[in-house]
């Protein structure tokens, strides 16, 4: 028996399910969409899940049911719904297992949010990588088009809805909402500048709704079992469970569903089985990588949007990665960056020619090669990436760099003063590239 | 409410217009805040986030290019977290910046130059290894130094939001990013330079004067280009005595600052080193180049002895319409008044005569709508071929109205709607096209006017002129008009309800029509089409004749054609001279024995043998140019001209605007403004004895002569915009409206094959542009895919054109284009060529207007062995 009750992974939780309809509708599945479109009004659908609490769980935590109340209701033309399954945050791996495993949950909610935004039309813009999952969805959709839950006139209450499978091409950059957007339409994805906002500009300019699969997941149970039950679990302005993905070095990585506002220490000795090796932890990532990161004193942190944010990080996707006591926080720090420097889209000046220029310093200090001063022109970059950029990309990749120097600041100018790095002699050869 | 909000800006309060940009407001009230990506024409993208603004309440600096201003706002641009963001945003950007600006052609007018130094002195924190691009091309013309680029995306924005292009893209992401032509593809654009002129910094420069210069040393001059009757204002600019740039700045003139490749690229032609630059005279064995002094002797000697002899009707004048007004004015005093002579004519007897001409008749005025009507307007009809070509500005203005103010195009011509490089391409963007056979216009109009007629014709129209229009198209069948232009009723009716359901409608007639036969008639019942749709007299309404020569309504509103005197005073029909035409017949009847040419060549223009014949006939032949040409070749006096760049003058386009023209450069070699030499021989014609011709020179400048011009206009002059109702009346009482049946021509394995003009080349003076002559540096034969697949025909292929009779046929390169209509071919006019005399040649039974511009050809292939 899980610790706790699973909501999301309870029927993958049964060994042999397949995630077909049927099964799904074995389940009860389906019902929260039959239930909405013959009893419940749009206002009243849109009003429940304000009060369930639901926030994104992409990373920003928005109230869904807040976004969802953004959508111009008099207006008439087509609007949106995009779910954003472009899940690329390192080390988040969650929505790739609720849509390969249990797709039909994720479209039953896409379904009843498309019905209280008023949209015939839904997109899911999958990671490009994620060639499992959007099959398993194309057929999903398939098999929910025969059984007539999506398409013309569901469960006869002449609702029609549309959903489209849009593979993305691997761009890290196509997650943040606008990108996505510019995606779809066929365009490079590059972040649009806000405002104006996707509620009123969004899929070709018309109102668009953009929620992560975990979100959408949710909302058939808050349909099923009520708003209250799923506000009474978590913590405060943090309701419902939360997939915690945990990587690095722990003894059992892994996704996890517990109720927000479990502490992080629990989620990393007790369902990950604590450090491999039982080495020290040195350091954490709580909320994927561009979540800044934490120390062994954090441990205790409860792990809902406030509390995290309250210690300097950020929930963010819940990726928790681990790192152990012979990590070398600078090289951590450059294999980020590359990441971050890799998938910067160039649009904007600071988030472009900033992610190269602390990428080399980093380079050179993890090489051997730091110069006095380096620490503080690494600060100084990321002070004016800070808050410069079009999107909230220039944000999350200064969040590993500037935590670390903050909380190993020591490191950095070991790597400097001794001329190499202490955990890897030969760093230089290694990223010689 | 008020359309006026009131802002803070660094503790003063502006006052302005609501949905002004920060970054506007703050300009005017004194505070540029430094800039890449923003551009007054361009949609703002906040990418370069270099004008970062501290405004009250917001907690993040904000973007002044990308944000509206707001009534209470409070907005700082100089304060400390400002600067500091500021200098942030520089140093980022001048990192990877390599410093090349002793060598880099953008130096001196360089945003990041100027914005740099407005920081003061700083040290750059950059430490790192500069990432480099190499150096590549955009094609011929433009060079592309990403390493200079700032990412700013105003090429890319340009090229999509203004031209329409959509030639130019981001190519990969973060630091790598670069400019680069849309899917890597070779550039294939319309070469507008818009590119080169919008980047801030020097990341995209013009290969043509590479190195040429520093920008400071170049001397610049607003003017008028030559190129078309656009008349767009541009900036010449000249190092030492050549043109080496050439510009327009951002909403200047009539074009608003943007150009087309002719304007950007072919200033070339100016100092090319053909120019004739001293005067030649025909000796009996050979030429010689002689002084003025000699030349304006024997100029006036040799006119005076013809009209000695044979009377000053044997003496006969013709002046290129893209000679200033002063020019023209001058001229047709000369021959006039001086001569005495009532034979005088200007290249706008090629065509646009037709259009001042029909619509003086109809209307009491040329001047019938302007670009800001096309702009305003919700539906357009254009009547105009491929007008990107011909008109690139006033096809921009087209595609704004189109694309931003969602106005309805309706276009009518024979090529294929589909657009397949990134020029742009008129019927790809309508929203009727009528694709009509070749030729068949006259039809077309046939079929609007009896889809009007038969519906819901304006009520404005003057009566017996409707009765007139209703009885003329009677007893003309759809059928039999579907069978010539290839439209049918329902389209003709749809086309017609659009038009005539407009609010603000305009119709735009291009060469297709002035050009093709019976042009005159065409215009005038394009003319009671426009009635007929209620598109004339009200705002916004109305006519625009796109004119090929840059002065064509000013040659004609000057007095240089036997049907006006200046100010378009209709001349008796008994003084009423001979057009081009006509005295070229005359001189071989012996009856014209002097002929003074002017800019003009109808040895190329007129595909007839006749005219050598005629002009080996006369007794004298003075031809003032600036390039030798086939006519030159039997002058017996050769006088070199300045070209548009050398002199100052004006130039009225087709709007009829009148715009100033000023001499950027000397005169190239000896040559001389065309006003100086007329003015000389005014006198040098009235004096007896031999005196120095600078003594001569009747005016001091051009200004004087516009002055002079001005005072012989009748009152009146220059007509309003607009129809006059007595005019209009009186055509309705006097019109006689026929129309030629319509009639199906059958191919029989023939190609209907166009002759017509290129974007890249206007006349034959762009052939001497480098710049141009690299866009197209000789003639292909257009044809479609599937035309040449069927005929097994590969790309260069070299084919053969000839006509119905045993003429000899014309040898030319294929090249396939989807834009031309299968069983079409499209050859371009710039180029020497005879295949002109295997067209059909007709004349204009009223204005006398040469066509033979279209007709049927054979097309064969060369075989290996026989080339």
């Amino acid at each position: 028996m899980p610790k706790y009750e699973l909501i999301l992974f309870k029927n993958m939780a049964q060994p042999g399910y397949k995630g077909s309809l049927e099964e799904y509708r074995e389940t009860g599945g389906y019902t929260a969409l039959e239930k909405v479109l013959k009893d419940i009004s749009p206002a009243e659908v849109i009003d429940e899940v304000k009060k369930s609490g639901l926030r994104g769980r992409g990373g920003a935590g928005f109230p869904t049911g807040l976004k969802w109340s953004f959508i111009p209701k008099d207006q008439v033309g087509p609007r949106y719904l995009c779910c954003n399954a472009d899940e690329s945050e390192p080390g988040t791996y969650k929505d790739r297992q609720l849509m390969e495993r249990d797709p039909h949950q994720m479209l039953e909610g896409m379904a009843i949010c498309c019905y209280a935004i008023g949209a015939q039309r839904a997109y899911i813009y999958i990671r490009g990588e994620f060639d499992l999952g959007a099959e398993i969805l194309e057929r999903a959709i398939d098999e929910a088009y025969k059984a007539k839950v999506i398409g013309k006139d569901i469960f006869g209450s002449g609702f029609n809805l549309d959903i489209s499978v849009h593979r993305g091409a691997g761009a890290y950059i196509c997650g943040e909402e606008t990108a996505l957007l510019e995606s779809i339409e066929g365009k490079r994805g590059k972040p649009r500048i806000k405002p104006p906002f996707p509620a009123i500009h969004g899929l070709y300019q018309e109102p668009t709704v953009i929620n992560n699969v975990e979100t959408l997941a949710n909302v058939p149970h808050i349909i099923n079992r009520g708003a209250e039950w799923f506000a009474s679990i978590g913590v405060g302005k943090s309701t419902g469970t939360r997939i915690f993905s945990v990587s690095g070095h722990v003894k059992k990585p892994g996704n996890y569903e517990v109720p927000m506002g479990v502490t992080l220490r629990e989620m990393i000795y007790e369902f990950a089985g604590g450090v491999r090796g039982d080495k020290q932890l040195k350091a954490f990532i709580p909320g994927g990588a561009s979540a800044p990161m934490m120390k062994p004193e954090h441990l205790d942190t409860p792990m809902d949007f406030e509390s995290v944010a309250a210690a300097g990080s950020m929930l963010g996707s819940g990726a928790i990665t681990v790192m152990d006591e012979d990590t070398c926080i600078v090289w951590a720090a450059t294999n980020l960056m590359e990441f971050f420097h890799h998938e910067s889209c160039g649009q904007c000046t600071p988030c472009r020619e900033g992610s190269a220029w602390v990428l080399q310093i980093l380079y050179r200090i993890e090489q051997g090669h730091g110069r006095a001063g380096d620490v503080d022109q690494l600060e100084y970059l990321c002070k004016h990436i800070e808050g410069k950029t079009v999107c909230a990309f220039g944000e999350a990749e200064i969040g590993p760099i500037l935590s670390s120097i903050n909380h190993f600041r020591a490191e950095y100018e070991q790597h400097i003063e001794e001329k190499g790095c202490p955990f890897h002699p030969n760093a230089a050869l290694s990223m010689a590239h | 409410m008020s359309s006026e909000v009131t802002l803070k800006i660094n503790g003063r309060d502006v006052r302005v217009e609501k949905g002004t940009r920060v970054i506007e407001a703050a300009k005017l009230a004194g505070a540029e805040i430094a800039h890449f990506c923003y551009h007054p024409k361009l949609k703002p993208d906040a990418n370069c986030r270099m004008c970062l603004v501290e405004i009250e309440k917001m907690p993040k600096l904000q973007t002044s290019c990308s944000t509206e201003v707001a009534e209470g706002m409070v907005v700082e641009t100089a304060s400390e977290k400002v600067l500091d963001a500021q200098k942030g945003v520089m140093a980022f950007l001048l990192g990877n910046h390599p410093l090349d600006c002793p060598e880099c052609d953008q130096g001196g007018e360089c945003q990041l130059q100027d914005f740099a130094h407005q920081y003061g002195a700083m040290t750059s924190p950059f430490g790192e290894v500069k990432r480099t691009f190499e150096k590549s091309y955009f094609g011929p013309l433009i060079e592309k130094e990403m390493n200079r680029c700032v990412s700013c995306l105003r090429c890319v924005r340009y090229c999509d939001e203004v031209i329409g292009s959509n030639a130019l893209g981001s190519m990969n992401r973060g630091s790598m990013h670069e400019v680069g032509a849309f899917a890597r593809q070779e550039l294939d654009c319309e070469f507008c330079g818009g590119c080169i002129q919008i980047c801030p910094v020097g990341a995209l420069t013009s290969r043509l004067a590479m190195f040429d210069y520093r920008t400071w040393q170049l001397k610049k001059t607003e003017s008028i280009c030559n190129y078309c009757g656009d008349g767009c204002t541009l900036t010449l600019e000249a190092a030492k005595a050549e043109i080496t740039r050439v510009s327009s700045e951002t909403g200047t003139g009539r074009n608003g600052g943007d150009l087309c490749a002719r304007g950007f690229f072919g200033y070339g032609a100016v100092n090319h080193e053909s120019r004739l630059t001293r005067p030649v005279f025909r000796l009996a064995d050979g030429m010689l180049e002689v002084t003025w002094q000699w030349a304006f002797e024997k100029a006036s000697e040799g006119l005076k002895a013809v009209i000695e002899k044979h009377g000053p009707q044997a003496v006969g004048g013709v002046i290129s319409a893209q000679c200033t007004n002063e020019a023209v004015y001058l001229f047709q005093k000369l021959m006039r008044e001086t001569v005495g002579t009532l034979h005088v004519d200007s290249g706008a007897r090629f065509g646009y005569i037709n259009a001042v001409s029909a619509l003086t008749e109809v209307f009491g005025s040329a001047r019938m709508a302007s670009y800001e009507d096309i702009l305003a307007s919700d539906c357009l009809l254009v009547f105009a071929g491929e007008m990107t070509e011909t008109n690139p500005i006033t096809a921009l203005k087209v595609k704004e109205a189109v694309r931003k103010n969602k106005a309805k195009l309706i276009t009518v011509s024979p090529y294929n709607s589909r657009r397949e490089t990134y020029i742009s391409h008129l019927p790809h963007l309508a929203h009727r096209h009528l694709q009509i056979a070749v030729g068949s216009e006259s039809s077309a109009i046939l079929g609007l006017t009896k889809a009007l007629l038969e519906t819901d014709p304006a009520s404005a129209i003057p009566r017996p002129l409707l009765e007139k229009m209703k009885a003329a198209v009677s007893g003309i069948s759809f059928e039999s008009i579907e069978a010539a232009s290839g439209i049918s009723e329902a389209q003709f009716r749809e086309a017609a309800a659009l038009f005539r359901s407009a609010q603000r409608g305009v119709l735009i007639v291009g060469r297709s029509v002035l050009r093709g036969e019976a042009g005159y008639q065409s215009m005038l019942r394009l003319a009671e089409l426009a009635m007929l749709a209620g598109q004339v007299g009200r705002p916004g309404c109305g006519m625009l004749a796109l004119a090929k020569e840059s002065n064509a309504f000013g040659a004609i509103e000057m007095g240089g054609v036997p049907e006006f005197l200046p100010g378009l005073q209709v001349t008796v029909p008994e003084a009423r001279g001979h057009t081009l035409l006509e005295m070229i017949d005359a001189a071989g009847r012996g009856e014209i024995k002097a002929l003074y040419l002017v800019g003009e060549n109808p040895l190329r223009s007129i595909p007839q043998k006749k005219v050598e014949a005629a002009l080996q006939n006369l007794e004298l032949l003075i031809c003032q140019d600036l390039y030798p040409t086939e006519t030159t070749d039997l002058a017996d006096i050769i006088l070199p001209a300045c070209s548009y760049a050398e002199q100052s003058g004006h130039f009225t386009n087709q709007e009829g605007e009148i715009q100033k023209l000023r001499a950027a450069i000397d005169p190239v070699g000896n040559a001389k403004p065309d006003w100086e030499i007329f003015s000389t021989l005014i006198h040098a014609l009235k004096t007896k004895e031999k005196r120095p011709y600078q003594e001569l020179l009747g005016h001091a400048s051009a200004d004087v002569v516009w002055k002079e011009a001005v005072m012989a206009m009748p009152q009146g002059w220059p007509t309003q915009k607009g129809a006059s109702p007595e005019a209009l009346s009186a055509y309705a009482a006097g019109a006689q409206i026929t129309w030629p049946l319509p009639k199906k021509v059958e191919a029989a394995g023939r190609f209907a094959l166009q002759v017509g003009q290129s974007l890249f080349h206007a006349g034959r003076m762009s052939t001497y542009a480098s710049g141009l002559s690299t866009l197209m540096g000789a003639p292909a034969v257009l044809i479609h895919p599937e035309d040449a697949e069927h005929l097994g025909l590969d790309p260069d292929e070299l084919v053969q054109l000839s006509g119905d009779s045993e003429k000899e046929g014309v040898r030319l390169p294929v090249k396939t284009s989807k834009k031309i209509a299968e069983g079409t071919l499209f050859v371009p006019e710039h180029f020497a060529l005879t295949l002109k005399t295997l067209l059909p040649f007709t004349v204009d039974e009223t204005t006398g207007v040469p066509y033979g511009d279209r007709g049927w050809v054979v097309l064969s292939k060369v075989s290996v062995a026989a080339s």
